[in-house]
C-alpha cells in the first residue's frame, strides 16, 4: 500500500498530519464493514483532529471516530485542496 | 404529526382494544451516543446508569409507565449502529426486536448525527414494526445552527418524529402522547426500494423460505440472506436441501456483486438523501465541537494523555480515601454504639447468652463493620459515573490501545478493567460490546483481578492498623499488583488459549459534556444501593451462619477454636502457614470472602469482637508483613460469587472454573512469595 502515495499525493490516514482528507481507497473487508457501520466510505470528507503517532481521530460531519494506527494505515486519503499548503 | 390530543382510550383500532387490557411493550433501540439511556429514565423514571461510552445498556433494562390509564412496558435494547450480529449486543437487540415484536420502538436519533442514525431508523421500519422517533440532543442541533424539518421528515416516512432533550425532560410527555398514536396507525412499509430486479429476487426468496421454520418474519429473512448474515447461512444449510434458495442468492450476487455494500449503499443512500431534504445548516456555529477538539489534543495525547489518566484515577481515589474517612468513622461509631446499647438493653431484660451474641456479634458488628464503608462505595461510583458521563472513559479505550494491544487486549479492555475497579459484575457485563470472543473472554478473566470497592474497605482496615502513615501508598500498590496480574493473565492466557491477534480498534467518541449531577447521583445511588442490598441479604446470611458455626457445638466456648467454625478455620489454616496468616479465623474470614469480599472483615468483627475493638485485635494477631501478605491474598485469591456467576453466564461454566483455580493459585503463591521473602529480609 506504501508504493502507491507519494507521486499520487496519496496517503495513509496514519501519517497525515491534521487537516481535512478525502478518502480515497479502503481496505475491503474488516475495516470497510466497521467504518460502514459508522457511516463512512470512499468519497467522504473526513477532519483528521488528532493525527498518529499512536491511535487516530477524525471528524466525519458531527461524528468524531477514534481507529487504532494499524486500521488507519489501511485508508488511503487525499488533501483537500484548501490545506495543501500544510502538506 | 402529533397534534391534537386523542383519547387513546377512545380509538377504535383492534390494537389499541387489546392493549386495554394488557401491557403497551415499548423497545427503546437506537445507536451509542444518542442518549438513549436518558431517554428510558425520563420516560419510566427509573434509576439506570448512562453513560457515554458505547455500549453501556449491556444488561437488560426494563421500566414502565402509565399514560390516560394505559401501563407502557419499555424496554431499553443494547445500543448498536446496525443488525447485523456481529456483536452480542446487536444479536439482542435484533432478536428482541424480531422475536418479541414490541407494539411500538422508539427510535432514538442524536439530532446532531443524523445521517448515520438514519440508518437504524431504516432497518427498525424495514422490520414492519410501529415507530416513534425520538430526535433527540435537539438543542444542541439547534446551537450548532442546524435546521431540521422534522414535520418533513415524518411525512416522508410516514412515522412521528418527537424533538426531545431528555437530559431536561423537554418533549417527554410529547413523545408518550405519540406513542400512544402511534398504536393506531398501521404498519410501516419498508423505506427503501432496492429496484425491481433485486426486489423480484427477494420475493422469491421469500416464496421460498417460507415453508421453513423461519426465526424472523419473511421479508427479513429474505433480507439477511441476501446480506450474507452469518447467523442466516447456518440457517439456511439446515433448510434448503433443494438448494434453491442458494441459487437464488447466487444469482443476486451476479446482479449486485457485492449484496453487503449494495444493500448498505441504497440504505445510506436514502438516509443522506432524507438528511439533504429535510435539514439545513443555517449558520455554522461550532463552539462546542472546538471544545472538544481541543480538550482531545491533550486528553488523547499519545503520553499526555495516559500521565492525564494516571492523574485522574489517583486523584478518584486520593478524593474517595480523604472525603469519605469522616463519615466512615461516624458510621463505625453508630453501629459500635448500636452494639453496645443493644447489649445492655438485652441484659437488663435479662435475655439469654446467646441471643444477646446474635445480634451484636452477629448483626451489629458483622454487617456493622461492612455497611459503615458505606460512604467510600458511593463516592467512587460517583466519580465513575462522572467519568462516563462527560465522555472521557470512551477516550480512555483510545488512548491506552497502543498499550493494551502489546499486550494482547482491545482498547475497551481498559474501560472494563476501570470499571472492574468499581464492580467486577458490570465490568464483565461490559465486555459485550467487544466483537471478537477471543478478546471478550480474555478481559472477562483478568477483570477479577482489577482491585473492586469491596475489596478497598479490607485495604482500609489494615492500612488504618499497621500501615497509618503509608496508607496510600499501600492502597496504590495493590492496585497496582492487581493491573499486573491481570495483564500478565491476559499474555499468559492468550499465548495459551487464543493465538489469533486482538481486534484492531475503531470505535465513536462522544463529545466531551458536563456531567449532569441528577444522573451521577442516580448512578451512584443505585450502586450503592445494591451493595447495601447485598451487606442485607447474602453478607448477613453469611455473617449469620458464621456466628452459628462460632456457637456450635452446643457448650463450646463462642468463637472458640473448638467451635465448629475453629474446626472448618483450623482444617484450612495449614495450607495458609506458608503465606503468613496461618491461624484459623484468617482462613473463616478468607473463605467467607467468596460470598463478598466485604465479608473478609464482617467475620474478622464478628470473630474479634466488633468494629472498634477489631483495630487493636489485628493488631496482635498479624505482623505488618503478613498484614500485607493477606492484602494480597484478598486482593487475588478469588472471585466473588456474583463475579463467577458472572463470568459463567457470559462465558460459560469451562471459564468460570479456570478464573477459580487461576486466581486461587495467583493469590497463594503471591502471598507466600511476598512472605517468605520479606521474612528473610
Amino acid at each position: 500500500m506504501q508504493e502507491k502515495k507519494s507521486n499520487q499525493q496519496l496517503l495513509s490516514l496514519a501519517e497525515v498530519p491534521a487537516g481535512r482528507y478525502y478518502i480515497v481507497a479502503l481496505e475491503p473487508g474488516f475495516i470497510c464493514g466497521r467504518l460502514r457501520r459508522l457511516g463512512v466510505k470512499v468519497g467522504d470528507t473526513v477532519q483528521v483532529i488528532k493525527p498518529g503517532p499512536g491511535p487516530i481521530i477524525f471528524l466525519k460531519g458531527n461524528m468524531r471516530i477514534g481507529i487504532g494506527w494499524g486500521l488507519a494505515c489501511r485508508i488511503l486519503v487525499k488533501p483537500v485542496e484548501e490545506n495543501r499548503e500544510n502538506l | 404529526m402529533g397534534t391534537g390530543v386523542q383519547d387513546s382510550g377512545q380509538a377504535g383500532g383492534g390494537k389499541q382494544g387489546e392493549s386495554l387490557m394488557e401491557v403497551v411493550k415499548v423497545a427503546l433501540a437506537g445507536s451509542p451516543n444518542t442518549g438513549k439511556s436518558t431517554v428510558f429514565n425520563a420516560l419510566t423514571g427509573s434509576h439506570q446508569r448512562i453513560g457515554n461510552w458505547p455500549g453501556v445498556t449491556v444488561e437488560k433494562m426494563e421500566g414502565s409507565y402509565e399514560w390516560e390509564g394505559v401501563t407502557y412496558q419499555v424496554v431499553d435494547l443494547p445500543g448498536t449502529y446496525d443488525f447485523c450480529a456481529h456483536t452480542l449486543d446487536e444479536k439482542i437487540a435484533r432478536d428482541y426486536l424480531l422475536k418479541e415484536k414490541p407494539d411500538v420502538v422508539v427510535v432514538v436519533l442524536n439530532s446532531c448525527n443524523l445521517e448515520t442514525n438514519l440508518y437504524l431508523l431504516i432497518l427498525v421500519l424495514e422490520m414492519g414494526l410501529r415507530v416513534v422517533v425520538a430526535l433527540n440532543m435537539f438543542d444542541k442541533a439547534c446551537e450548532q445552527g442546524l435546521k431540521i424539518d422534522y414535520k418533513r421528515l415524518g411525512s416522508i416516512l410516514k412515522v412521528i418524529f418527537v424533538p426531545t432533550v431528555a437530559t431536561r425532560l423537554i418533549g417527554i410527555e410529547e413523545l408518550k402522547k405519540s406513542i400512544s398514536l402511534a398504536l393506531n396507525q398501521p404498519l410501516p412499509l419498508p423505506p427503501v426500494n432496492y429496484g425491481e430486479k433485486v426486489e423480484g429476487l427477494l420475493r422469491e426468496v421469500e416464496e421460498s423460505v417460507k415453508h421453513f421454520p423461519l426465526p424472523y418474519p419473511t421479508r427479513q429473512v429474505a433480507l439477511r440472506l441476501a446480506e450474507n448474515d452469518e447467523e442466516m447461512k447456518e440457517w439456511l444449510k439446515q433448510h434448503d436441501s433443494s438448494g434453491r434458495v442458494k441459487m437464488l442468492l447466487e444469482s443476486l450476487k451476479e446482479i449486485v456483486q457485492d449484496p453487503e455494500k449494495f444493500f448498505w449503499e441504497k440504505r445510506y443512500g436514502f438516509s443522506h438523501g432524507l438528511v439533504m431534504e429535510c435539514t439545513s445548516l443555517e449558520s455554522n456555529r461550532q463552539a462546542r465541537v472546538d471544545f472538544t477538539n481541543r480538550l482531545d489534543r491533550i486528553l488523547t495525547h499519545p503520553w499526555a494523555g495516559l500521565v492525564v489518566f494516571m492523574f485522574l484515577l489517583a486523584l478518584v481515589f486520593e478524593i474517595v480515601f480523604q472525603w469519605s474517612s469522616p463519615f466512615q468513622v461516624f458510621l463505625a461509631g453508630v453501629f459500635n454504639l448500636m452494639a453496645h446499647s443493644v447489649r445492655f438493653l438485652l441484659k437488663s431484660v435479662g435475655a439469654p447468652d446467646w441471643l444477646i451474641s446474635f445480634f451484636t456479634d452477629g448483626f451489629f458488628n458483622g454487617v456493622g463493620s461492612v455497611v459503615s464503608f458505606l460512604p467510600n462505595i458511593f463516592l467512587l461510583f460517583l466519580f465513575f459515573a462522572a467519568l462516563e458521563d462527560s465522555g472521557y472513559m470512551a477516550r480512555v479505550a483510545f488512548i491506552t490501545d497502543p498499550v493494551m494491544h502489546r499486550l494482547g487486549l482491545h482498547g475497551r479492555s481498559a474501560i472494563s478493567m476501570v470499571l472492574g475497579f468499581g464492580c467486577n459484575v458490570p465490568a464483565i457485563l461490559s465486555t459485550r460490546t467487544l466483537e471478537s470472543t477471543r478478546d471478550r473472554y480474555l478481559t472477562i478473566l483478568i477483570n477479577p483481578f482489577m482491585s473492586c470497592s469491596a475489596r478497598l474497605p479490607v485495604y482500609l482496615l489494615f492500612c488504618g492498623v499497621f500501615f497509618p502513615r503509608y496508607q496510600g501508598a499501600i492502597v496504590v500498590s495493590l492496585y497496582l499488583i492487581g493491573v499486573i496480574m491481570a495483564v500478565l493473565t491476559a499474555r499468559i492466557f492468550a499465548w495459551l488459549c487464543f493465538k489469533e491477534e486482538s481486534t484492531p480498534l475503531i470505535m465513536e467518541l462522544p463529545p466531551y459534556n458536563v456531567p449532569v449531577l441528577r444522573n451521577m447521583l442516580n448512578s451512584a445511588w443505585y450502586r450503592t444501593f445494591l451493595f447495601l442490598r447485598k451487606a442485607g441479604t447474602v453478607i448477613l446470611i453469611s455473617m449469620l451462619v458464621v456466628w452459628l458455626l462460632g456457637w456450635l457445638p452446643p457448650g463450646s466456648e463462642y468463637a472458640s477454636r473448638h467451635s465448629f467454625l475453629g474446626r472448618f478455620g483450623a482444617f484450612l489454616a495449614p495450607v495458609l502457614k506458608p503465606a503468613g496468616f496461618g491461624f484459623w479465623e484468617a482462613a473463616v474470614a478468607l473463605t467467607c470472602g467468596l460470598v463478598a469480599k466485604e465479608a473478609v472483615i464482617g467475620v474478622l468483627g464478628t470473630l474479634y469482637g466488633g468494629a472498634a475493638s477489631l483495630n487493636q485485635v489485628l493488631g496482635t494477631v498479624f505482623t505488618p508483613v503478613s498484614a500485607y501478605s493477606f492484602l494480597l491474598m484478598t486482593l487475588l485469591y478469588l472471585p466473588c460469587l456474583a463475579t463467577i456467576a458472572a463470568i459463567k453466564q457470559e462465558a460459560g461454566a469451562k471459564w468460570a472454573a479456570v478464573s477459580i483455580i487461576w486466581s486461587l493459585l495467583v493469590g497463594w503463591s503471591a502471598a507466600t512469595i511476598f512472605y517468605q521473602l520479606a521474612s528473610l529480609m
